[in-house]
This record gives structure tokens, C-alpha cells and sequence, in this order.
């Protein structure tokens, strides 16, 4: 046991003390933080340009309500909007051609063509350099929409302002029940979830290669059998492991530390330069969520590390060991895949078979859990199933790896792995 | 006499192929025990069962008069064929690792490798990192990686492999001095002229079987003296054709002539004198390199002399 314990601390300080970790651990957060701040912090920074649009209105009713209305104001005050108007002449197509030179050269940031029929149901056309600033787009056709059916109700003798009041658009708050009650819920259960997922998956894959390439910077360095004389492969691939998989703990704390740091300050933050952010509500995440990732965590981890361990003893070079790798990177993909299925349908059959899978269990079940808790049945099956194939997998790859670590040169094949296990 | 390793009809096979087949040899304790055969003759796989690294299919290994399992390990010191350290650790950190997995406490590992390192003038590269080292230094590193612990018995595969004249002669040393410490030394090599200098006892491992194992005295006694030693200049090529002569082992220079039972080696030098420049001629033991051949077969003789 204490010479687990030995390697265990030589693996979790080799990592720890290393440059890529600490940059990685203090860059991720930073990278995350600044993935969210920079475009909120860009976009409060820019004042943006003021925008002349031409506009050609053959009815000859709609421009001075657009002009009105299109008063959106910039930050230092100034209207976004100026709108040129262009008296339609009887050839509107060359006035369209002399337009949109004008568009070309910049003179114009885009014009807009108004047909005669606006009234009756004709369509508008927006001429521009790119059409790609959709949030423009919108602004500009939704106030165009609201001066165009004001003037429509107008001409039927309707009262717009009642009419508005008529058809004002209905609410549908999100509630969730819970044993606890009702709760609102804005999407923030799919946010939670879908983030605890990608850690997961990200996990299995990032420390399952770390495990890995240990595994054959050991075998390639020969140091493997000098480990040997002191104790069992099994030994040394279980506290390689679990070095390993403290590193990844330690990440999560920092990372926790952090992420709990950011929510309490951050979002005050967020709140005081878009008051509609206050909104969103954190979304109160039930205890054994955690609890339950911890466990699928830990499972996980083992099932996915024991086989890039034993993938690890079987190559010789990383190179060599991509074309194994596919099918793990298959079971870790497949349940991403199916993430959607799940979450529209969290009890229907498919999801429960789906997540009952014990390479699918880590991130359906967990999934599951999130979005909808399943009968405890079903948690517990899965997690009983997949404590069954960790243990199965770690039998079976302790098998491979004590032959494994000590053959060098030709890739081993299927057939020839059977016979490893079997071997005494 | 106490035996610090017996090994009993052990047999590994992989599939068809037989690694090794009913071995079974001893060592004295306190002997420096030479572990002889052709490569791929089992040497490294033997030396693997007996660590425990393998497991055999049959027979028993006791190792310092206790069955051999993992708690054994921590009294025997291990140079493997292939070596290796984490290129990645510091020096001082490495040697505090493999001497903690050995059963040392933190505080007799540091004694001991700071011991080592000075010993081996490393002191100053106690922090550097493996990959800083030299090739010579490494090896170095490694052989204390193999006595840190003082173990009682030590078991070096292929030890003078790779060495620079240096570091032969450091191993060859401390060999020597662990014997006369009272432990054992066990190692295998194909190389005949460290056996003779150093080995009490010997085995000598062809195809996966023992085919010979004893005193190396004894065993030189047993081969008889109808070896005759030759230093020469010319061309000897016809020495082996006489009727006297059972075979040679022609150098160019240097020959070994092999005779038959009952030929008078006078006879044969009466023969030779006249048609070469004849530097020495010496009537002595085979050399372990003859005896080696002779049981090995000829086909080795590449393999022996190409080393």
C-alpha cells in the first residue's frame, strides 16, 4: 500500500510541479472569464458609427413615420440612423442604379426601396455592402413593420394604441416542480447540466490521455522495469492512476474556487452594465447533482483511464496508438451525439436504455439526473452496472498491461491481447 | 553451504515457443555467480521469473532461503537489460522514488543517495534533471539505482553492456567489493572474458535449457589440459587438418587447438615448428570461450566472438 502510496505522489508532483499545469490552471479560468467579459467589455467600449441609409418610398406615406420612429441613439447621444430621402422618379430602376453606387463608394451604408403597394402587402428591399449584421437587419425591418401596420390600421379606422393593447404578446414564465416547491427556471438547469456534461467529457478525454502517454513515456524510457523490481504492475497502474486522477481534482478545486468567486462577484458585475441580465436567476442546483458527479466522475474516470492504460501498454509511440484510440473516442462522442435525445425526452425507453450503458453512463445518466431525477432504481443500476465493467476493465487491463509494458517492437493484435489475459 | 537464489525445473513457454524449459540452478551466497548462454537463450527471461516480473508456468524460485514473492523484492537489487530512468526527474528526487518503492524511509533513502552520489562524484548533479546527464552519468545514476538499497542479493542483466571503459571498470569493482561484503552477485552476459575474471560459479544456458553449471575451476578441470595455446605469425589454416588436432579456434594471430585424448601436444608443436614463426606455444585449461562454443555448437560462434 505504501508503495502505492509512493507512486501516487510521484505522479501527482511530476504534473503538478510542471509549467503546462500551472499555466493551464490559471489560463483556463482566465480564458473562460475572458470568453464571457471581452465581448460584453467590447461591446460597451464601442460607440459605434453614425449610418446614412437612402431611402426610396414610391407610396410616399412611409418615410416621415420611419424617419421618426428609426431614432435609435448612439452613446454619445447622436441619432444611428440618417435617413436620406430619394424622390421616386418614374424610371425607379435607374434611381435604384444610381443608389446603389452610392452604397458601392460608401456614400450610402445601404438603402432601402419602399414599393408602392407597401400598404396593400408589397415587399421591401434592404440593398446593403453585407447583410450579415442581423441585429441591424432587425431593428431597422421591425420598425419599418410598426410604421407600416400603424398606417394600415389607420387607413381601416382602427386605434393602433388599442389594437396594441390587444394584441400584446402573452408571457410563459418556465417553472420547474420540485419536491421543494415551484421554481422558475430560465434555462439555467440546461446550462448547469450541459456544463457539468462537457467537464466530464472533457475530463475523460484530457487526464485518460495524460494516463496514456505516461504509460509510454515509461515503456519508451525502459524505466518500467526498474519499477518492476520493486513492485507489481498492478501497483504501479493503480497509483498511476490515481495520481493522475488527484491532478484532475486539484484542477477542479482551483477551478471551483474560482468559478464560485466569479458567480458572487462577476455577476454583479454583469448585472450593473446590462440591467437586463438580472433576469437570468442562477438556477439553485440540488445537492446531490454534485454528489452524483463526483460518482460519475470517479466511475468514469476509471473506465476511460483503464483503457488508455491499457492502449498505453500496447504501442510504442503515440503515433502508433491514434488508430486505437478511435473506438474510445467513439464511446465518449456517441453519448454527446445523443445528448439532445435525452434531454427532449428524459424518461421515454431509448434514454433509459441509452443511459443504462455503462460507456454511456457517465454523461446520460449524469445528464439525466440534471434535467429530470429518474427513479432511484435506475441510478442505482447504472452505477452498479458501471462499478461491475470498471472492475471488469481494470482486471482485464492490469492483464494486459504487466505483459504489455515489457514488449517492445510490433504492435500486438487482437488475437494476440486475448492471449495475454489468458496467460498466468 | 546457505544458497542465496535456487532456482527449481522452472519452465516458461509462450504459446509454442518454450522461453525457458525446466531450469534449475544454485548460488552460493557470498559467490559472484555468472548466468552464461547465446542471446535468446533465456538468460533475460530466467532473470525476469526470478524477480517476479514473470511469473513461471512450473518450478520454484527461493531467493535468501524464502520462497520468492513481492516482499522479497525490497532485498534484491535489480539492473535490468533494458535501462531506463523517468528522463523527466531530478536526480535526487529518482533515487528518493526507487528507494522509497524498495521499503527505504524517506530519511535512509536520502542518507544513502547522497552516499552514492558522492561516491560516484554526482553530488553536484543532485538536481539536474536525467536528461541533463550524460550517457555515462546515466549509467551511473542507474547502478546506484540498482545498490541504494543494500540489498543482499544483486542481479544484473547484462551489466558491461554499453559501458564506457570507466564505468566497466567501477562495476567490475563494486561487484567485487559487494562480494567480499558477503552478499551475492548474480549476472548474465554473453561476454566469456568477464566470467573468467570475475565468476566462482557459472551456468551456461542454450536454447532454453541449462547446459551446463558448476565451479568454474571445476568445470575448466573437467575439459581437461589438451588445449594448446598458439602465437603465431604466417598462415596456421593447416594446423586443423592434422589427424592429432580435434579442432582450432584460429584468430589470425592467436589460435586455440583442441586435441584429441591421448595426443602428446610435443607432437603436434614438432609439426607446426618450421612452417610458422611460432611467438608462444602453451599448454593450458580451455578457455571459457572454448568450452562455451564447444557446448553451444558452432553456430554461436559468431554471436561469442562478434561481442
Amino acid at each position: 500500500m505504501s508503495k502505492i502510496w509512493s507512486v501516487i505522489k510521484r505522479e501527482y508532483l511530476q504534473i503538478v510541479k510542471t509549467k503546462g499545469f500551472i499555466i493551464g490552471t490559471i489560463l483556463g479560468p482566465v480564458l473562460m472569464a475572458a470568453l464571457v467579459l471581452i465581448p460584453i467589455a467590447a461591446q460597451l467600449a464601442t460607440v459605434g458609427e453614425q449610418k446614412t441609409i437612402g431611402v426610396i418610398d414610391a407610396s410616399g406615406e412611409i418615410f416621415p413615420g420611419l424617419d421618426k420612429k428609426l431614432d435609435h441613439k448612439m452613446k454619445d447621444g447622436r441619432r444611428r440612423y440618417i435617413l436620406q430621402e430619394f424622390a421616386p422618379t418614374t424610371d425607379v430602376n435607374s434611381l435604384r442604379l444610381v443608389l446603389s453606387q452610392k452604397v458601392l463608394s460608401k456614400e450610402l451604408s445601404a438603402y432601402l426601396y419602399i414599393p408602392g403597394n407597401i400598404l396593400e402587402g408589397g415587399e421591401t428591399e434592404y440593398v446593403s455592402l453585407h447583410v450579415s449584421d442581423f441585429e441591424e437587419i432587425r431593428r431597422i425591418s421591425e420598425t419599418l413593420n410598426g410604421v407600416v401596420v400603424e398606417k394600415r390600421l389607420n387607413r381601416a379606422g382602427l386605434d393602433p394604441q388599442k389594437i396594441a393593447q390587444f394584441i400584446r404578446h402573452v408571457g410563459m414564465k418556465t417553472i420547474k416542480a420540485t419536491a421543494k416547491g415551484e421554481e422558475e427556471d430560465t434555462g439555467g438547469t440546461f446550462a448547469v447540466s450541459y456544463l457539468l456534461v462537457l467537464i466530464l467529457y472533457m475530463t475523460l478525454f484530457f487526464y485518460g490521455a495524460i494516463i496514456m502517454r505516461g504509460v509510454i513515456e515509461e515503456k519508451n524510457s525502459r524505466v518500467v522495469e526498474v519499477v518492476l523490481s520493486s513492485l507489481r504492475p498492478f501497483q504501479l497502474m493503480v497509483g498511476k492512476m490515481l495520481g493522475i486522477g488527484a491532478v484532475g481534482f486539484t484542477q477542479y478545486a482551483i477551478w471551483a474556487l474560482f468559478g464560485f468567486g466569479l458567480t458572487r462577484y462577476g455577476r454583479a458585475f454583469v448585472v450593473s452594465s446590462f440591467p437586463a441580465a438580472s433576469a437570468f436567476k442562477m438556477p439553485s442546483i440540488p445537492a446531490y447533482i454534485f454528489i452524483y458527479f463526483v460518482v460519475f466522475f470517479i466511475l468514469g474516470y476509471f473506465l476511460y483511464g483503464t483503457l488508455y492504460a491499457a492502449i498505453g501498454a500496447m504501442v510504442n509511440s503515440e503515433k502508433e496508438a491514434q488508430q486505437l484510440l478511435m473506438p474510445i473516442t467513439m464511446f465518449l462522442i456517441v453519448p454527446m451525439l445523443l445528448m439532445m435525445l435525452v434531454l427532449r425526452s428524459p424518461s421515454s425507453s431509448i434514454s433509459v436504455i441509452l443511459s443504462l450503458i455503462p460507456f454511456f453512463a457517465p454523461i446520460l445518466m449524469l445528464m439525466r439526473i440534471c434535467v429530470l431525477l429518474p427513479p432511484f432504481t435506475q441510478v442505482a443500476g447504472s452505477i452498479v452496472l458501471l462499478v461491475l465493467t470498471v472492475l471488469l476493465m481494470i482486471w482485464i487491463t492490469a492483464r494486459i498491461y504487466r505483459i504489455g509494458i515489457l514488449m517492445y517492437g510490433k504492435r500486438p493484435d487482437l488475437r494476440e491481447i486475448l492471449k495475454w489475459i489468458r496467460y498466468k | 553451504m546457505i544458497n542465496a537464489l535456487e532456482v527449481q525445473n522452472i519452465t516458461k513457454k509462450y504459446g509454442d515457443f518454450s522461453a525457458v524449459e525446466d531450469l534449475s540452478f544454485r548460488v552460493p551466497a557470498g559467490t559472484v555467480y555468472g548466468l552464461l548462454g547465446p542471446n535468446g537463450a533465456g538468460k533475460t527471461t530466467t532473470i525476469r521469473m526470478v524477480m517476479n516480473i514473470i511469473i513461471p508456468d512450473q518450478g520454484s524460485i527461493k531467493v535468501l532461503n524464502e520462497t520468492m514473492d513481492e516482499r522479497m523484492k525490497e532485498r534484491i537489487g535489480y539492473l535490468p537489460e533494458d535501462r531506463g530512468l523517468y528522463p523527466k526527474m531530478k536526480v535526487g528526487e529518482l533515487l528518493l522514488f526507487l528507494a522509497e518503492i524498495k521499503g527505504l524511509s524517506r530519511d535512509r533513502a536520502r542518507k544513502a543517495s547522497d552516499f552514492w552520489l558522492s561516491r560516484f562524484d554526482l553530488a553536484d548533479w543532485k538536481n539536474k534533471k536525467v536528461e541533463q546527464l550524460s550517457k555515462g552519468m546515466q549509467q551511473k545514476v542507474q547502478f546506484i539505482v540498482t545498490v541504494l538499497h543494500e540489498p543482499e542479493l544483486i542481479i544484473l542483466d547484462e551489466p558491461f553492456a554499453g559501458l564506457d571503459p570507466v564505468n566497466t571498470k567501477l562495476i567490475k569493482d563494486i561487484m567485487l567489493e559487494m562480494k567480499e561484503k558477503g552478499r551475492t552477485v548474480v549476472f548474465s552476459t554473453h561476454r566469456m572474458e568477464q566470467v573468467e575474471m570475475i565468476c566462482d560459479n557459472i551456468c551456461l544456458i542454450n536454447k532454453a535449457r541449462l547446459v551446463l553449471e558448476g565451479n568454474l575451476s571445476q568445470i575448466k578441470k573437467q575439459h581437461g589440459k589438451n588445449t594448446a595455446v598458439l602465437e603465431y605469425e604466417g598462415d596456421g589454416g593447416f594446423i586443423g587438418a592434422f589427424p592429432e588436432v580435434e579442432k582450432i579456434d584460429d584468430y589470425g594471430k592467436y589460435m586455440e587447438i583442441k586435441l584429441r585424448e591421448k595426443v602428446d601436444p610435443q607432437d603436434v608443436l614438432s609439426k607446426i615448428v618450421g612452417r610458422v614463426r611460432i611467438n608462444r606455444f602453451e599448454v593450458q585449461e580451455p578457455s571459457l570461450n572454448a568450452i562455451f562454443i564447444e557446448k553451444v555448437g558452432e553456430r554461436h560462434e559468431q554471436d561469442m566472438v562478434g561481442h
